[in-house]
């Protein structure tokens, strides 16, 4: 009997901008409940890799296989993109996206914001997702909030508003890209809280952060990129407290 | 004051000019009025809201010939643009055999089609800097949940430029309202029609063009109550809770 799919792998991820490559080709495998934590220096190319793993970057070169299906690609004169944006879309529905200045629709009540997807993307019925959505932001302490539109709400607020917007899409893996990086310090703790208890149950998570001691605590695996190349790679053990390269000795080091 | 004392004196005195017969033209001119600048609107906003997308197309063959469209129609006067569709029907060959004749014969509907073109480039344009000022992490977030273009545009970025654009639309239609004026001059019995008329018959320009200036006015200001309301529901996620 086959394996269950594995949520979530990339091979030889490879990105460049005009002459600069910034990803050499970077492979990673998601298994379920894994949660694999990107750090490195502004430039090293983790959030580019982060937003290739749902193509809202095309990588130049490389495989993407999300729950045993890979994505195709053709070459135009363009360059290399998708072959087939429908299943572009399919796929981008199962891997949540949690960015760093939130992007919650703003029109729209932090619920709306929650549903929208499940009802116009996955055709979920209406009363089903507000059912859905008030237990997520419940969960994320947003209850009282669902009526507020998101420029009414705090930064961690905003969020934890987002975080229950990839819930609701009950996603194969969570992207996280800086998720904290744009609040202030004493809104933090609160998104991390809720990110801490979705490490817990078992979310498969991918997620780019600068908060080390959050990643020491919560990963399966921490990956050091710099420059574009996967430089270390392990469990939080491994890399955070032995490292073995000079530099990430540096990059982690106190910062004064 | 004495003397415009002594103008408003006559004017309630309801001397020849203001009697049942010239405030029924009145009347007249106000439902022609409205008719043409709500039709020509509606017709406007439905041609408008295709052509501001397409004027965001990367496409050049579709982009191109919309701003070209645009830019004649907002750089050339309203009457001028009136004047060309009126008078330029008839060179359409064989048109005054066809049926269409039978609508294009009166004024009022190539007046109609003037007005529609001129406010729907205007709103083509308004639409066009509201939707490209649309957030960019919005619609990455639309991209990133797996959403297809059109559905983007429909739930996403249409409902948040709508919002923007709201305030110059207002404008706009009010622009309309009073641009409308022109239509009198193809001898469309809108309200200034109906006080040139009542000007000429009673030879009382003042009495005659006050009166309608004050049912203009009267005019503007319910479309921007309307206006007010309507922004003050739709652009609620901009303003403080309880604001």
């Amino acid at each position: 009997m086959a394996a269950t799919p594995i949520p979530l792998e990339a091979r030889g991820i490879k990105k460049r901008f005009g002459d600069h490559e910034v990803l050499k080709g970077l492979s990673l495998q998601a298994h379920k409940g894994d949660v694999i934590t990107l750090i490195g220096a502004s430039g090293s190319g983790k959030s580019t890799f982060l937003r290739c793993m749902n193509l809202l970057e095309q990588p130049d070169e490389g495989d993407l296989i999300v729950h045993g299906e890979a994505i195709n690609f053709r070459t135009t004169q363009r360059g290399r993109e998708p072959a087939n944006w429908k299943q572009v879309e399919r796929i981008r529905a199962k891997l949540s996206m949690v960015f760093q200045n939130f992007n919650l629709w703003a029109h729209m009540t932090l619920l709306e914001n929650v549903i929208e997807a499940p009802v116009h993307v996955l055709g979920k019925p209406r009363t089903e997702a507000i059912a859905q959505a008030r237990d997520l932001l419940d969960r994320v302490g947003l209850l009282d909030r669902a009526d507020y539109y998101p420029t009414q709400m705090s930064g961690g607020q905003q969020q934890r508003g987002a975080i229950a917007r990839a819930l609701a899409m009950d996603p194969e893996v969570m992207l996280f890209d800086e998720p904290t990086s744009a609040l202030d310090p004493e809104l933090v703790g609160d998104v991390l809280k809720v990110m801490r208890g979705l490490a817990d149950e078992g979310r498969t998570m991918i997620l780019v952060t600068h908060e080390i001691a959050f990643a020491r605590d919560v990963s399966s695996q921490v990956i050091y990129l710099h420059q574009g190349v996967i430089e270390e790679s392990g469990t939080p053990a491994e890399v955070l407290d032995n490292p073995r390269s000079e530099r990430l000795r540096q990059f982690l080091a106190p910062k004064h | 004051m004495e003397q415009l004392n002594a103008w408003f004196t006559d004017l309630l005195a309801g001397n020849a000019i203001f009697t049942a017969n010239t405030l029924g033209f009145y009347w007249d001119g106000l439902v022609t009025t409205v008719q043409l600048v709500f039709l020509c609107l509606v017709l406007g906003i439905v041609l408008a809201v295709p052509l501001a997308i397409g004027r965001g197309s990367k496409r050049p063959w579709i982009k191109w010939p919309i701003y070209l469209y645009t830019y004649v129609f907002r750089g050339t006067p309203l009457l001028i643009q009136l004047y060309l569709v009126y008078y330029g029907v008839v060179f359409f060959d064989g048109i005054q055999d066809s049926i269409f004749w039978v609508v294009f014969k009166q004024a009022f509907y190539p007046a109609l089609i003037a007005f529609t073109l001129n406010t729907a480039a205007y709103t083509t344009e308004i639409f066009h800097g509201a939707i490209k000022n649309t957030a960019k992490g919005e619609i990455e977030a639309a991209r990133a949940y797996g959403m297809s273009k059109p559905l983007m545009m429909r739930r996403i970025i249409l409902p948040s430029a709508f919002r923007r654009a709201l305030p110059a639309y207002g404008n706009e239609v009010i622009f309309m309202l009073h641009a409308s004026a022109v239509a009198s001059v193809v001898t469309i019995m809108d309200l200034t029609g109906a006080a040139s008329y009542v000007y000429a018959r009673f030879y009382a320009p003042f009495a005659a063009f006050s009166f309608v200036a004050v049912i203009y006015l009267c005019l503007t200001f319910s479309i921007m109550f309307c206006f007010r309301k309507l922004e003050k529901r739709l652009l609620a996620h901009l303003r403080p809770r309880g604001a």
